[in-house]
């Protein structure tokens, strides 16, 4: 076995770089998040007396921001279900495949890599054309090509849990597919499912590029809140963006607990 | 090919073909149409005038800024999130690794708008850094330039992508055998000649992949530059909503393919040269 072989400096180097890692990531959110919770109009760190909830209550009055959360879960919610159903479907048919894996792989996670701004311009042109109105459904088809990508590796890794010889027994025994999928597979990658659901939830919550062509009427919130950060600001602002940040953060720890627990037991 | 690969396909094809790929493709045909100003859109007149365009008003030097940016931002992460994956993988132990890596997976998922949006309260004249130089009483003036500059930019682009690199790291370095570098070791080299000689041309992959995913993501970026950057400053996505303000069609079309063609040639070369399906696959099965 390989013991310490770095010696001091390397290793205190090494750890020096997931510090200031994590630091770059999470001082700046978690520096928001103090302000919040600070009584004052001023953004300032508060001092024990004078935290306070006030920005959070305050929030009920905001209607117009309201709505656009209103619009954003309903996107996010219709997203995620499509985005884990398919991309459930891909995983499986890439576990079937004996070859072109990687060129199926490529295939579902491409639209990953093409600039929101561009994907949702390209998008909303089409629907134009196609004389279909922009309201949530054309965002929940921006979004899922965001979504389903991240869904598709959740799932094809969670799939590894089920070993192929626990589909061979049950061939054996006289199972058909859809029996095999039902009986093995399926509770055996619930907690993948569930993971890839939250996962494609949060992405589509939070999505800004991928919107701003393709909504209506009604804004999500991100693109109201764009406009809210640009124009002064005022301290529901951070309120909004603290409760937003500590649900996605519970909603993360979650999904790994779920699914980390289960790929750990079987490694 | 069986059938029922073909069934289990078909939603994906379907989803991505007609909303991901039909309209890439159309944008890219129609960036080779004329303007027609009576109908506000394009008429199927062959026509490079688009591209043309790309060349007036300084639209090439954005181009060019964006990738340089984008180009920036990959080093830097790679710079930081070796040395960090190198920490996870090797030094840390199973819970602490476990732990790390959900640190490093939260901001996959939390909106990418806020976290840019807080570094103005870090980085601006009355944020954290300026305040807490000056009670140090290192400065006496606030520093202007960290925020509404390039800095502020590159800053929050590597904030934003940072976890991008890491898990690729990670996966190559997850294949890594540690009784090679225990050979290499026993052979007298040094750390430093291990990791130039082994571990880097072992991990060549990994590195590639990073900074391919944080390169592309910082290329097709816009919330950090409209966040953090100076009133001046631009970036390719920027660059296509203020084209599409003055309902420029085929100038945002041909700006949008020039981008996707570099992209699919970037993503194609990756995948041929080192295998980046591969790196994942190795991983779920």
């Amino acid at each position: 076995m390989v013991d310490q072989f770095e010696g001091p400096i390397v290793r205190l180097g090494a750890r020096i770089a997931v510090v200031v890692a994590l630091m770059i990531i999470y001082l700046p959110p978690l520096y928001l998040l103090a302000i919040s919770f600070n009584e004052g109009l001023q953004p300032a760190i508060p001092s024990l007396d004078q935290v306070s909830i006030k920005w959070y209550l305050a929030l009920a009055e905001e209607n117009k921001l309201l709505a656009a959360l209103g619009e954003s879960l309903l996107v996010a919610t219709v997203t995620a279900v499509i985005a884990t159903t398919i991309a459930f479907f891909s995983a499986l048919a890439y576990m079937e495949m004996s070859e072109h894996r990687s060129g199926w792989f490529m295939f579902v996670i491409f639209s990953m890599f093409v600039p929101g701004v561009i994907q949702g311009l390209s998008l909303s042109v089409i629907f134009t054309k196609l004389g279909i109105p922009s309201f949530w459904a054309t965002v929940v088809a921006g979004h899922l090509l965001w979504a389903m990508p991240f869904a598709f590796t959740v799932i094809l890794t969670m799939l590894a849990v089920v070993k192929r010889s626990y589909l061979m027994a049950a061939a054996d025994l006289g199972a058909s597919w859809g029996r095999r999928l039902w009986d093995i597979t399926l509770p055996l990658v619930r907690p993948g499912l569930i993971g890839g659901f939250i996962f494609s939830f949060l992405l589509s919550l939070n999505e800004y590029n991928r919107a701003f062509y393709l909504v209506g009427r009604q804004n999500t919130w991100p693109l109201d809140m764009f406009g809210k950060m640009n124009s002064g600001a005022s301290p529901t602002i951070y309120a909004l963006s603290g409760s937003i940040l500590i649900a996605s953060f519970l909603a993360v720890v979650l999904c790994l607990l779920l699914t980390w627990k289960r790929v750990v037991k079987t490694s | 090919m069986n059938r029922t690969v073909l069934l289990l396909a078909t939603p994906a094809i379907a989803v991505i073909g007609l909303l991901c790929l039909a309209p890439l493709v159309l944008v890219v045909v129609w960036s080779f149409w004329t303007w027609d100003p009576s109908t506000y859109w394009i008429k199927p007149d062959l026509s490079f005038a688009a591209y043309e365009a790309i060349f007036e008003a300084g639209r090439w030097k954005v181009l060019l800024d964006s990738i340089i940016k984008a180009l920036l931002t990959g080093l830097i992460c790679l710079v930081i999130g070796y040395p960090a994956a190198y920490c996870i993988h090797f030094l840390a132990g199973n819970r602490s690794a476990f732990l790390l890596m959900g640190l490093f997976t939260i901001p996959f998922f939390t909106s990418y708008l806020i976290r840019s949006f807080s570094w103005r309260l870090v980085l601006g004249r009355n944020g954290m850094v300026n305040s807490t130089l000056m009670s140090t009483g290192l400065i006496d003036e606030p520093i202007e330039w960290l925020l509404f500059s390039d800095f502020a930019v590159i800053v929050g682009l590597v904030a934003s992508y940072l976890p991008f690199v890491i898990f690729p790291l990670l996966l190559s370095m997850r294949k890594v055998e540690k009784s090679v570098l225990q050979a290499s070791l026993d052979l007298g080299a040094s750390f430093f000649q291990t990791l130039r000689t082994v571990l880097l041309p072992l991990t060549k992959a990994g590195c590639f992949a990073g900074f391919l995913f944080v390169f592309v993501m910082s290329l097709g970026s816009s919330t950090e530059v409209k966040m953090l950057g100076g009133a001046a400053a631009s970036m390719i996505s920027v660059m296509i909503n203020d084209v599409m303000r003055v309902v420029n069609f085929p100038l945002a079309f041909a700006i949008s393919s020039v981008v996707i063609l570099f992209l699919l040639i970037l993503l194609y070369v990756g995948n041929r040269h080192l295998k980046l399906a591969k790196l994942f696959e190795d991983f779920s099965w």
